[in-house]
């Protein structure tokens, strides 16, 4: 079959006119006010359209700023363990690492990066983070995080 | 002198529109493309009871990837694109809860009923042969055959080469033409 001629055979062209015919029929029962109506709700529904959503309320950004702070608070009890290893050898480390193929290599080298640029401020108190995976956190959840980690930094 | 036809707003310019706030922008996208959408749909054997939601869901998640939408194709191209990914993760949802006729029986009474169950006999083929083909041979396929759309559009939309557009639309048509013979 010559790719330049993209003419169907008579027999395909014949079940194509069959299947549209059929699949025009049952697209014609879709009711497209109630669509448009529903959509707009749905984008009305606090689900923003892109120009008002900031791009840090994204769950990729989101998730690349929860990564950043448990690496963070991971540095900081890594560092605490290495100036006092009497006083924290019993301490526990409750940290997750989230699973690295959760994140693309431009997230990984985001959080990688902030890491290295924020200095780990020793604390007596342990990062309590249960989570497995930054995947298995809802966006809410990865919002009230952020949210608790503006209001610390503030 | 008459007076000029009114001006179709291009899709072009309701997407501005749309991003700057006005929601009448997306009614009237919706309008304009929602039966092509849902017969695009449709011809890849989506089921009558959820063809409204598929199609529902489709414009909603285009509406919320506007921003990232760079015109390289055109809307349709676009939409078409994205619906082929929703029902698509809607087949695997089915396949996890319950089993679907895709090929729900549909009857006209006018006409003749030799020549319908003839042509019937061959849609149901057909749907058969394309639910068969590789997404990217059926999705450029459909595009192509059904909705009309020129390579250099089903490449952009479906961000592939039109070279690869071509020789998917070949192989999926060589495959359908020894399916239904």
């Amino acid at each position: 079959m010559d790719l330049m001629n993209d003419e169907l055979p008579p027999e395909l062209e014949t079940a194509l006119k069959a299947l549209d015919a059929r699949a025009s029929q049952r697209a014609a029962r879709v009711d497209v006010e109630r669509v448009a109506a529903r959509v707009v709700e749905r984008l009305r529904q606090g689900e923003a359209s892109p120009s008002r959503r900031m791009l840090w309320m994204s769950p990729v950004a989101l998730r690349a700023a929860a990564a950043v702070v448990v690496l963070v608070a991971g540095g900081a009890l890594v560092t605490l363990t290495m100036q006092h290893p009497q006083q924290s050898a019993s301490v526990k480390l409750p940290v997750t690492i989230p699973a690295a193929d959760s994140l693309n290599p431009g997230q990984l080298e985001a959080v990688l990066q902030a890491a290295g640029e924020v200095r780990p401020v020793v604390d007596t108190a342990a990062p309590v983070i249960s989570s497995g995976s930054w995947d298995d956190l809802s966006e809410p959840q990865l919002e009230t995080l952020l949210a608790s980690l503006k209001g610390a930094e503030g | 002198m008459g007076s000029p036809a009114l001006a179709v707003e291009p899709d072009g310019d309701l997407i501005a529109q749309y991003l700057a706030g006005e929601e009448r922008a997306a009614t009237e996208l919706v309008r304009r493309h929602a039966a092509a959408l849902a017969r695009y749909i449709a011809a890849q054997g989506a089921p009558d009871d959820e063809l409204e939601d598929l199609t529902q869901e489709t414009m909603f998640k285009t509406f919320r990837a506007l921003g990232t939408f760079r015109g390289g194709a055109s809307f349709r191209t676009w939409l078409l694109a994205i619906g082929g990914n929703v029902l698509r993760d809607r087949r695997r949802q089915w396949r996890r809860s319950r089993v679907v006729e895709l090929t729900p029986d549909i009857r006209d009474p006018s006409g003749d009923p030799g020549a319908h169950a003839e042509a019937g006999w061959a849609a149901e083929r057909l749907e058969e042969g394309v639910g068969k083909l590789a997404r990217l041979q059926r999705e450029v396929f459909l595009m192509r055959a059904q909705q009309g759309l020129g390579y250099d559009e089903i490449a952009s939309g479906l961000g592939i080469s039109e070279g690869a557009a071509r020789v998917h639309y070949h192989h999926a048509v060589k495959r359908l033409k020894a399916w239904i013979s």
